[in-house]
This record gives C-alpha cells, structure tokens and sequence, in this order.
C-alpha cells in the first residue's frame, strides 16, 4: 500500500518525464515542477509527503532553496536531493540542512525506490505513534477532568465533614441544635 | 532479547527504589527487559543477576547512573498539555508579581520557580517562555529557574537546550520555535537568553531538599505516580516544606494529592487545578 504523494523539480523534461512514469508505476502519485520555484508554489497549494529535487535549477530558487522552503511548510516533509557526481559535498551539505538523503546522476532508479521504502516505512511507524499518542492524549484528558472533578468534590466533602465534627462537638449548643446545625451543613451545597 | 528470572526481577527492582526511589514491581517485567538488555549486554555480562552484582561493586557509579538513566521515563513535551501554562501565564504569574512587587523603586520582583522532575528541560524551557512572553522586558525580576532530575543523561541534555526533530515538532507552536531557537540541521538549540535564565542540576526527590530554599511555584508532575504511597506522602510534605506560604504546587493532569498531602488544598481555575498551602 503505497500512498506517498511525491513532488518531482527538475529542470530537464526527460528527467522529469522518466521521474513521472517511473515512479507512477511505482505506485506513487507524481507531480512534476520544471523549476524550483514552480516546485515552491506548488508547495504551497498542496501537501507532499515527500520531494525529490535537482540541486542546481535556473531562476530563484535552487535545490536547497527548496529544502528550506518545504522545513519551513512542514517539519514531516522529506527531501531527497539529486546531484551530479562533483557536487556531492554540496548534497552532504544539504543533508544537514535536513535533506533525507541523495543520489547521483544518473539516478538509479531501483535505489530511489528503495530508500523510498524506507522513507514510508519510517513514516508509518511514526503516524502510528502519533495515533497512539492521540488516544492517549484522549484518554488522559478525560481521566483528568474526573480526577479533577472528584479532587475538587472530595475537597468540598472534607471541609463539611470538618464543620460538622466542630459543630457536633460544639457542647455550648444543646443535641437537638446541634443536630439540626449538622444536617444544615450536610444539605449546604 | 536476554530474559530476566522472577528472583533477578525482584533484586534488580529493589536496587533501583534503593538508589532512585522508583518502584516497579513484578509487573514491569517487560520493561526492566528491554531497558537494560543492552546494558547487560554491553558490560559482558551473561545475566542479569552478574550485571547487578557488577554493578553494586562499581565504586564510581558509573553503572548506576546508565540503570537510572535507561529506567527513568523522559517522556516529555514543550508545553506538555497546555492547561498548567495556561494557570502559569493568566492567573499564577500575574497574581504572583501582583504579591511580589517590592514597594520600593530600583527593587526587583523575585520569581522563584522549581521544575522538580525537569528530565530533558522542555517543561521548565516552556515556563521560561511563557514568563518571557508575559514579562517582555526581564531586568526588573530576579527570576530563578531550576530544574532538577535524577538522570544525568536527561540533565545532560536539558542543561545543552538542543533537541531533535521529533522533539520540537510536537507542542511547540512555530511562533516559538522560530523565536527562541535557533536550528543547525536537524538540531535546534534553545537561544542563549533562554538558556541563561535557566539551571539544571542533579536531585534524587527521595533525599533531602536542604539548600533548594523557598519556591513560589513547583512543578512536580508526571514523577510521583513511579513512587510508593508512603514515598508520595513523604515527597509532597517535603514540598510543601519548601513552598511560600502563598506559593503554587502544580501536578500532573491526572495526578491526586487525595490521601497523599493535607498540607494542600486544591483549586480550580480554567479547567485546571493548582495547589496551595492550607
């Protein structure tokens, strides 16, 4: 069950068109962006679970503009990038910028896939965990309104309890008052 | 994953009440396995029962700590449910600066705060912010921040201010993120004005509070539900010996002091509850 929706940018439209079939056949929903910031707009309209970006495009936006546009949207967002062999330490630099991961051209396709597994797998687990946070998070609120609800109300009971030992043990007031006193206490809200 | 026998189970589970007063009992079979399986595998040991030994003969600690640090439970957010920084910033502080306002000019108002069981620091970070975010302009306080934890790792941490992706994506608004870290790659650090206002040190609760001095609020939450009854009543006692006559106790949302403390009455405000002194 692959239901990763993946946003391709890349300037080369053979690139692109191998990307977008490749990776449909796959299973994965494609978009493709010609350029970063066609990527970056599209961004902005839609959620993708996952880019896949050329660090060198022409216009404003770059590879790791990219990567810093789509943190910036959303934490959750994984960015691959792509790179030609002699810019390798610039895909480490953007893998501390928060890049997931890299390849070199020419892309391996197979390899892409793999780390794409891996990157739903990780994904899975953590909606899972998030989930059972959730339900927890639910849970816990309730218990703490009840808990609340009976501290507040143990409380309340602790203090009538207290006025009416003091008023039954209060020997200036004959029994029948104090009686009457305590049962005052006892129907007080 | 190596197993663990009834009678190591009941050895390993009195050694660890005795050094950090935390109290598992058969029950927490599951746990004591998959948190010190690899302690015990990484000291060489064939069992659980020789890892113990090891570790009751290690004269620097070193290997008590490792157990405190892999038992005690660092689940934490920033601005774990969001009710008690709620108290905090629309009732607590302002009744507390109210109460505190010295009545001479140049005098600064001290705010003294206590995160009793402060783990990897975010709950004390949180109250640092909302006190940042409610007071702006700080040069007219002395505010005092500790946090304090039985676990050198988690201490280790706190006291650094950097936190992972996971731990910064969850309860922390990105207003504030962006506001009061500062992040490297996949690391985001608390900026050094935050972390100034703050200290983290080592404090088992179990043991005495000498030298903490008085608190206007304390936070212990989440941390007394891993001790005996008798220790819980003890702990809060204590607390409550360390409050201001007029200071505020918070504890964890699902938390009671039903039975525990009747030093304290419980109040609500909003729909959370804080504690003072009778």
């Amino acid at each position: 069950m692959k239901t990763m929706t993946i946003l391709v940018a890349d300037d080369d439209p053979v690139i692109r068109k191998l990307f977008e079939k490749r990776l449909h056949r796959e299973g994965y929903e494609v978009s493709v962006a010609a350029d970063g910031v066609e990527a970056a707009r599209m961004l902005d309209k839609e959620h993708y679970d996952v880019v896949i970006t050329d660090l060198v495009m022409p216009g404003d936006i770059g590879g790791i503009e990219l990567l810093n546009i789509a943190k910036e949207k959303d934490l959750g967002i994984e960015v691959i990038v792509i790179t030609a062999h002699s810019s390798v330490d610039t895909a480490v630099d953007a893998m501390k910028k928060g890049a997931v991961d890299y390849l070199e051209k020419p892309v391996n396709f197979e390899e892409l896939f793999l780390r794409l597994e891996k990157i739903w797998e990780v994904k899975s687990l953590l909606k899972n965990a998030g989930d059972l946070r959730e339900a927890m998070d639910v849970t816990e609120t309730s218990a703490a309104q009840t808990i609340q609800d009976l501290e507040m109300l143990n409380n309340g009971l602790q203090g009538k309890l207290e006025r009416i030992e003091a008023i039954l043990n209060d020997l200036r007031l004959d029994e029948y008052s104090r009686i009457e006193q305590a049962l005052q206490v006892i129907e007080s809200r | 994953m190596m197993k663990i026998s009834t009678d190591e189970i009941k050895l390993i589970t009195k050694y660890i009440y005795d050094a950090s007063g935390i109290y598992l009992d058969e029950s927490k079979k599951y746990l004591l396995e998959t948190r010190l399986n690899v302690l015990v595998q990484e000291h060489g040991c064939a069992t659980y029962l020789e890892f113990l030994q090891k570790a009751k003969v290690d004269a620097s600690k070193t290997i008590e700590r490792k157990i405190i640090d892999a038992i005690s439970t660092n689940e934490t957010l920033f601005f774990r449910d969001t009710g008690p920084f709620q108290l905090l910033q629309h009732k607590i502080f302002p009744e507390l600066i109210d109460a505190r306002s010295p009545r001479m000019a140049g005098m600064k108002t001290p705010l003294k705060i206590w995160s009793a069981a402060s783990s990897t620091g975010q709950e004390l970070y949180s109250v640092a912010i909302v006190l940042q975010e409610l007071l702006g302009d700080l040069s007219k306080y002395t505010v005092k921040l500790l946090g304090t934890d039985i676990s050198d790792a988690a201490l280790a941490q706190a006291s650094s201010g950097k936190y992972n992706k996971f731990e910064i994506e969850r309860g922390l608004p990105r207003d504030k993120l962006a506001r009061y870290f500062t992040s490297s790659g996949q690391t985001w650090k608390v900026n050094d004005h935050l972390r100034s206002m703050v200290n983290f040190r080592k404090l088992n609760l179990m043991q005495s509070f000498t030298g903490l001095g008085k608190f206007d609020v304390v936070l212990c939450r989440n941390v007394a539900i891993y001790f005996t009854l008798e220790d819980r009543k003890k702990l809060f006692n204590r607390i409550a010996d360390v409050l201001e006559p007029d200071g505020y106790l918070l504890i964890g949302s699902t938390e009671s002091l039903t039975g525990i403390c009747a030093r304290f009455i419980p109040k609500r405000h909003l729909r959370s509850i804080f504690y003072q002194l009778k």
